[in-house]
């Protein structure tokens, strides 16, 4: 799974100003919806939030990675948000988060499309540099090149 | 050091609601955690993302090394959380 071939201009968020979790998934649902990732904004989101209410998606390091797989979602499709400032998510660690990766997959795609996400995704933010670069990028082409080189 | 051996049973692997539980388990004890899959690649049991990188899916092998002055009551509850699909299905 390359994260590159799922993500798009729509779905970057550089500098995104969201002041709570809810309002940082709706703007992301929004890009993906632009980039007609999603059929239905509002089921998808509603899945997401079912998910987060399950446990939540914060892994520690100012990261979360929430995700939903969903009738409202056309193509498997990952969004980027970089907030501007951190905003609380129930994290592990009690840290609020600064990076979102968010993961949408068509509730009939087979079983594992969002898992290969998920570990596609984990083995590059496992790396401190991963992160710290995620971090500083400026740009959205700035964040293809670090998806691509870590 | 104790190690024992797990074999994934909930049908979608080991992802970060599994990670999750298993480094919540994990720090419930004091013994070091280490976790290996078939393919020998080991990680820190403490780790969800660590854990995540496994890419550990169903029927998969996995072997859980615990070393510290509980480490046989860690190794078993770890062990049994695998066989109780950590609560899923």
């Amino acid at each position: 799974m390359e994260l590159l071939d799922i993500i798009t201009d729509e779905t970057v968020f550089i500098g995104l100003e969201a002041s709570s979790q809810e309002e940082c998934l709706q703007a992301m649902a929004g890009g993906m919806e632009k980039a007609g990732i999603l059929s239905n904004k509002d089921v998808y989101i509603a899945a997401v939030a079912e998910r987060e209410h399950k446990g939540s998606t914060g892994i520690g390091f100012g990261v979360a990675i929430p995700h939903g797989k969903s009738s409202g979602v056309q193509t498997p499709g990952l969004a980027f948000a970089r907030l501007k400032s951190p905003v609380e998510w129930n994290s592990l660690d009690g840290k609020p988060v600064q990076l979102v990766f968010l993961i949408g997959v068509p509730e009939e795609a087979a079983g594992d499309a969002h898992i290969k996400i998920l570990i596609a995704l984990s083995r590059k933010l496992v790396h401190a540099e991963f992160r710290e670069k995620m971090l500083a990028v400026n740009s959205t082409a700035e964040l293809y090149q670090v998806l691509q080189a870590i | 050091m104790t190690s024992v051996t797990g074999i994934i049973k909930n049908s979608a692997g080991f992802h970060l609601r599994p990670a999750q539980l298993f480094v919540e388990k994990a720090n419930e004890f004091k013994a070091k955690v280490m976790v290996k899959n078939e393919k020998g690649m080991s990680v820190a049991g403490k780790s969800i993302l660590g854990l995540m990188t496994l890419g550990v899916e169903c029927g998969s092998q996995i072997i859980i090394e615990t070393e510290g002055e509980d480490e046989v009551s860690a190794a078993q509850a770890l062990l049994d959380l695998i066989n109780s699909k950590f609560g899923e299905e």
